[in-house]
């Protein structure tokens, strides 16, 4: 009787510990059913009445989206600009974390809004996503080990054959494969036959060129910059091509997106002309990335 | 006697089995060793394997700055570990309960669902299941809701809350073997005098079968919590916010923020390793007490090899 | 204390048992009056303590007829009235097992309060009650909050008697008592079942070897050989003249 007791006791305690745990979460449930008189008759209205606005990042790219553990909040250029949209569209900003291979995908259930996460337009990707105006633009730069520095030097020969590490799912694989098409840009596949290693964000390609399993890596420059500034014994040897980067919508919405995507470019129009873009820009890396060269 | 007249010296006959010159060295050894008492002999070899690592640290030269620093952060995830674990346990011996139940039954429906269930569960992958949930239950949700039925969105599931389903039904159908066993392990006879009295099926698994089987399955059942506290790491891969992160996404995040993810992640290794060292410890005060003055020579038992999960 | 019935207590029709090729009980007919106490033996393998069984249908016998207090049941399908039949059959049977089979997670005194409680719905403390005074009959009154681990077999088996008595049973099955004791136990186990049938009248169903017992309680006494009843008759006959060579060449290796 007793036992008995004790685990009804235990699954009514389980219960009211996920029924607390599902109170939390705002990023459950889809479109519809927002507050406010009026049904939301698309996603920028839904956007609106609710009041915040939900931002996919993946937070394993520093400089632009990683964890500040002192604050426990999200820090960097991505982050910056996605609070920015988010203020100008006079809404709190919320932002989500899934993996980078779900964003990418499209399909995204409503689960989220929009991704601020230095994503490239491409034209695989445009087929499921919506993309704004680019917000910066960076070119991939190749790395290789300091000690290695004076040897490989020009990106266009010294590299054939070599084993490089880049971000799966990332431009820099589509480089390296031959595959990569940036709509706007003139790209020169310089490098023929690496070896590629893929992982599942920039950073762990950053150790392993540092430890030696890698003859150089491929990553944004801001990424590679970051790493420097942090320790990391590496040199960047050269560009190999420029990217745009854009914030992207889902096509398949259950609302109506299209406002909200004109609504979005305008508004990154808006940060550039205004300087915003610039000065965030300084501030993460150093430079002024946001306007092309 | 005749070794101590063989040792050092030479002429006299020795007795067979004995080498050219007395005792080898090794033979020696090993005389002098089985003086020294075998705690003694396990300290030296812990304080060996400390100093070897020890010796490794020093070579991969840790950022031991960066550790103190942020170790405190990472730590901050363990209350998530355990939540996430025991939620987890808890959604498994449901399952495990009434798929044991089901494994037993003469009923096809539940045979034949417990069946399936216990196939798919022990035959895929946890991580592969994690996935699954948590995208293909957003999936049907979504186009629930484009087909125009609104609650779909209630299987639009938080990282969080997929990947404890996700773990309890993998850890249930694990635990529906143990159980199953357990239950069996039960003698048939006492199955017999609860029928001899009238006992309906019912009121024999409820009142004589269970409690005795509970005893036996209580002891596996540990081992699997702390089993789950190790997989609760694999929650993270569904993106987590930062509200509830557990204790291998803090490590990960914050050090591939800082571009240090091996020293975080060998904080985290500590943090596991000191957790299931302590429920190990209780664990097996548990087993003891279990087994004590209730279950004679040979008793049967439960351990990994009952279909439970390696470690 | 049992509600004598008109008639048999226990009609056993055509009984044929087989365990998939193997044919255990070839057709017994038996019946049982009130307050007698059968005693059946034989060799092991000749189907005594399968009869037993099937008197309260822990064995379903393949063909025949069991009847015990006017309720009747025949082997087939296990509906859901069939198995409540099943079950007020069982509750007008005892049974004592050979190995005891006491609830070792409960104390003596639970373990008789048992059926009553969870079977009869009797009111837990009026159950107790019951149990202690039966305990005490038994001879186990000081024992009543120790585990089964901690009594000896003799003073299981005891426990074990009174915990089939708390059912108000028309009939007791000893499926054989003593088989599992030392030998300074079995006296003890034996005086209980004695008194049973001289103090209470109760009608017993015995299988065992102790023909000590046999002579002095039985009234009739049954050899099983093969299956089949190979000889029936009272103690005094069956363990001094017995008519079939089989029964004597059994007797005298046991006694």
């Amino acid at each position: 009787m007793r036992r008995t007791r004790f685990s009804v006791v235990a699954v009514l305690a389980a219960g009211a510990l996920l029924a607390a745990a599902c109170a939390e979460e705002t990023t459950g449930g889809g479109g519809g059913g927002g507050g406010g008189q009026e049904e939301p008759n698309d996603l920028l209205a839904e956007i609106q009445s609710r009041g915040t606005l939900r931002v996919a990042t993946d937070p394993q790219y520093p400089p632009q989206s990683s964890l500040n553990d002192e604050t426990s909040e999200w820090e960097g250029f991505d982050i910056d600009v996605a609070t920015e949209i988010a203020t100008r569209l006079g809404v709190d900003v919320e932002f989500v974390t899934p993996g980078w291979e779900t964003i990418i995908a499209g399909n995204w259930q409503d689960r989220w809004d929009v991704s601020v996460g230095s994503m490239t337009v491409t034209p695989e990707r445009d087929e499921v996503l919506h993309f704004a105006t680019p917000y910066y633009y960076t070119p991939a730069a190749v790395a290789v080990r300091e000690e290695d520095a004076a040897t490989m030097t020009d990106v266009a020969t010294d590299f054939d054959g070599a084993t490089i590490g880049v971000c799966g799912g990332c431009t820099y694989e589509f480089y390296l494969d031959g595959s990569l098409n940036i709509p706007g840009e003139e790209i020169e596949f310089v490098i023929d036959d690496a070896e590629v290693h893929t992982y599942n964000t920039d950073v762990p390609a950053i150790k392993d060129l540092e430890v030696g399993r890698l003859d150089a890596a491929i990553s944004s420059l801001t990424t590679l910059q970051g790493a420097q500034d942090e320790g990391s014994a590496i040199e960047i040897v050269g560009n190999v091509f420029y990217e745009p980067l854009s914030v992207a919508v889902d096509r398949n919405f259950s609302l109506d997106p299209e406002r909200f995507v004109a609504e979005l470019d305008r508004i990154v129009q808006e940060l550039h002309s205004d300087g915003t873009l610039a000065a965030l820009s300084e501030k993460w890396f150093g430079q002024d990335l946001s306007a092309k060269t | 006697m005749e070794v101590e007249k063989q040792i050092g010296g030479a002429g006299a006959t020795r007795p067979p089995g004995f080498p050219e010159g007395g005792l080898t060295r090794w033979q020696r050894v090993e005389q002098a060793s089985l003086r020294v008492p075998f705690r003694v002999k396990l300290a030296v070899v812990w304080l060996a394997v400390l100093a070897v690592l020890g010796v490794l640290f020093a070579l991969v030269q840790f950022d031991l700055g960066w550790m103190a620093e942020h170790i405190r952060f990472i730590s901050l995830g363990i209350p998530f570990t355990l939540l996430i674990s025991v939620s987890a346990i808890i959604l498994a011996v449901v399952l495990a309960v009434l798929g044991s139940l089901a494994r037993l039954s003469r009923n096809p429906i539940a045979f034949g669902l417990s069946g399936f269930y216990v196939s798919f569960f022990r035959g895929t992958p946890l991580i592969v299941q994690m996935f699954l949930i948590y995208l293909g239950l957003a999936q049907i949700g979504g186009n629930l809701q484009t087909m125009g039925y609104e609650w779909g969105g209630l299987l639009i599931l938080e990282g969080l809350l997929a990947g404890i389903l996700a773990l309890g039904l993998n850890y249930g159908a694990y635990m529906t073997e143990i159980f199953r066993a357990g239950i069996q392990s039960v003698a048939h006879g006492q199955a017999e005098a609860a029928q001899a009295l009238g006992m309906s099926y019912g009121q024999m698994m409820r009142r004589i079968i269970l409690p005795q089987a509970v005893r036996v399955i209580i002891p596996p059942t540990g081992n699997e919590f702390i089993a789950m506290l190790k997989d609760s790491a694999l929650v993270s891969f569904l993106g987590t916010v930062v509200s509830q992160m557990e204790l291998f996404r803090r490590a990960q995040l914050t050090g591939i923020a800082d571009f240090r993810p091996f020293e975080a992640l060998v904080l985290a290794a500590a943090m596991y390793w000191a957790l299931t060292t302590v429920f190990t410890f209780f664990q097996q005060r548990l087993e003891r007490r279990m087994s004590r003055g209730y279950v004679r020579a040979g008793s049967f038992q439960l351990g990994g090899g009952a279909g439970g999960h390696a470690g | 204390m049992a509600v004598v019935p008109n008639g048999p207590v226990v009609r056993l029709q055509g009984l044929h048992k087989s365990f998939g090729p193997l044919e255990v009980l070839k057709g017994i007919d038996l019946e049982i009056e009130p307050g007698e106490v059968v005693v059946v033996f034989g060799r092991s393998g000749s189907g005594k303590s399968t009869l037993l069984r099937c008197v309260n249908w822990l064995e379903e016998p393949t063909t025949g007829i069991v009847e015990v207090d006017g309720i009747r049941l025949e082997p087939g399908h296990r509906t859901r009235s069939k198995r409540e039949q099943i079950r007020r059959l069982r509750m007008r049977c005892g049974m004592v097992f050979q190995e005891f089979n006491l609830f070792p997670h409960l104390t003596a005194v639970e373990n008789v309060m048992e059926g009553p409680v969870a079977v009869r719905r009797v009111d837990r403390t009026a159950a107790r009650e019951q149990a202690v005074e039966l305990l005490g009959r038994v001879g186990l009154a000081d024992k009543a909050e120790e585990h089964p681990i901690r009594l000896s077999g003799g003073q299981k088996q005891r426990v074990a008697i009174a915990r089939a008595l708390a059912m108000e049973p028309t009939i007791m099955l000893f499926d054989e008592p003593t088989s599992a004791l030392d030998p300074e136990l079995i006296g003890e186990v034996l005086a209980v079942m004695k008194a049973l049938a001289t103090e209470t009248q109760m009608t017993m169903m015995v299988v065992t070897h102790e023909m000590g017992f046999a002579r002095e309680v039985a009234n009739r006494m049954l050899f099983l050989h093969e299956g089949d009843v190979v000889e029936e008759g009272p103690p005094s006959r069956i363990l001094t003249e017995p008519a079939d060579d089989r029964t004597r060449t059994f007797l005298n290796a046991v006694l």
